[in-house]
């Protein structure tokens, strides 16, 4: 209330000269305040804003730079995924394809065998059955000749008590005469 | 130094000498002590067939007759007449061995000729020809 009366009294005005010293402003101050203001200002304009400004500017940059490269690599990623999902279904088709393949020709290389192996046995039997031909014409050649063997011994064996003299005479006789 | 006498030179000479009718065992035991002093006992058998061919040469021959049975007269004699037609030999003599092995039949050895028509060598025909 005290302030506002000063205000209202024309008095209190006129004593102090003008409005500025009313107010408790001095324009000396003011003028110097406001000088070096702009002078503060105009060297922060000249020295430190630039460098401020550059500072954001280079951090702004930085950001972006970051940003794209993250943006970039997220791309990258991105990319990179695609590829390798398209490689991992390449390789799936492929491990398909080898899988298959090899299926094909473990089933060839069993026919493979199977046939080998059931020549192989034919062999084996036809080699058991002339082995076993051979045998049996041996065993017949050899009963033969022991058959052989054993007539001449029962026929030496019956000679030998049925011929006496006088037959022995008559088949020297005979022999004599077939000679002549 | 004794010369070496061929076999044919020895064979000749005692063969020679059978034939004149000298007397057998001398001359044997000449041959053996020949035989003996010039080492040659290996040649024995040898000398033997050739005296006997050289005896045959000469028209005597020495026939060996194996049998199983002592042969009959009659047959030893069919014997010398059939070696006298294939020979044409004025002496036979038949020297005549028993074996029972033959089985049955004569077997005739003559120098270079052989007749065996024994039973045993029959069969043993049979069992050479017959086997596989």
């Amino acid at each position: 209330m005290e302030i506002l009366r000063q205000f209202a009294a024309p008095e209190t005005v006129n004593a102090n000269g003008d409005l500025f010293s009313a107010l408790g402003i001095n324009w000396m101050m003011l003028i110097f305040q406001i000088v070096a203001f702009l002078l503060l200002v105009a060297l922060l304009g000249k020295f430190v804003y630039p460098w401020l400004i550059k500072s954001v500017d280079e951090r702004q940059d930085k950001i972006n730079a970051a940003s794209k490269a993250a943006s970039e690599a997220q791309a990258s990623a991105a990319d990179a995924e695609t590829r390798v999902e398209k490689l991992l279904k390449k390789a799936r088709v492929e491990a398909a394809d080898i899988v298959a393949t090899a299926k094909i020709e473990s089933a060839s290389a069993l026919a493979a065998s199977e046939e080998k192996a059931k020549k192989r046995s034919e062999q084996i039997v036809a080699d058991a059955q002339d082995e076993i031909q051979k045998e049996v014409i041996a065993a017949k050649i050899a009963l033969h000749n022991e058959t052989i063997e054993l007539v001449a011994l029962a026929t030496e064996k019956v000679v030998g008590k049925v011929v006496n003299t006088k037959i022995d005479e008559t088949l020297i006789s005979d022999a004599l005469k077939a000679v002549k | 130094m004794a010369i070496r006498l061929s076999r044919r030179k020895i064979t000749s000479y005692i063969a020679g000498e059978l034939a004149a009718g000298k007397e057998t065992t001398l001359l044997i035991n000449q041959l053996a002590a020949f035989l003996i002093d010039s080492r040659r006992t290996k040649e024995l058998e040898l000398v033997v067939r050739d005296i006997e061919y050289e005896l045959k040469n000469q028209g005597i021959v020495l026939a060996r007759v194996t049998s199983a049975f002592d042969l009959a007269t009659a047959t030893q004699t069919a014997i010398t007449h059939l070696i006298k037609e294939h020979t044409n030999a004025q002496t036979i003599e038949l020297r005549q061995f028993i074996d029972p092995t033959v089985l049955g039949g004569v077997k005739i050895d003559l120098p270079g000729l052989q007749m065996d028509t024994t039973i045993g060598h029959r069969l043993t025909t049979l069992r050479t020809n017959l086997k596989k």
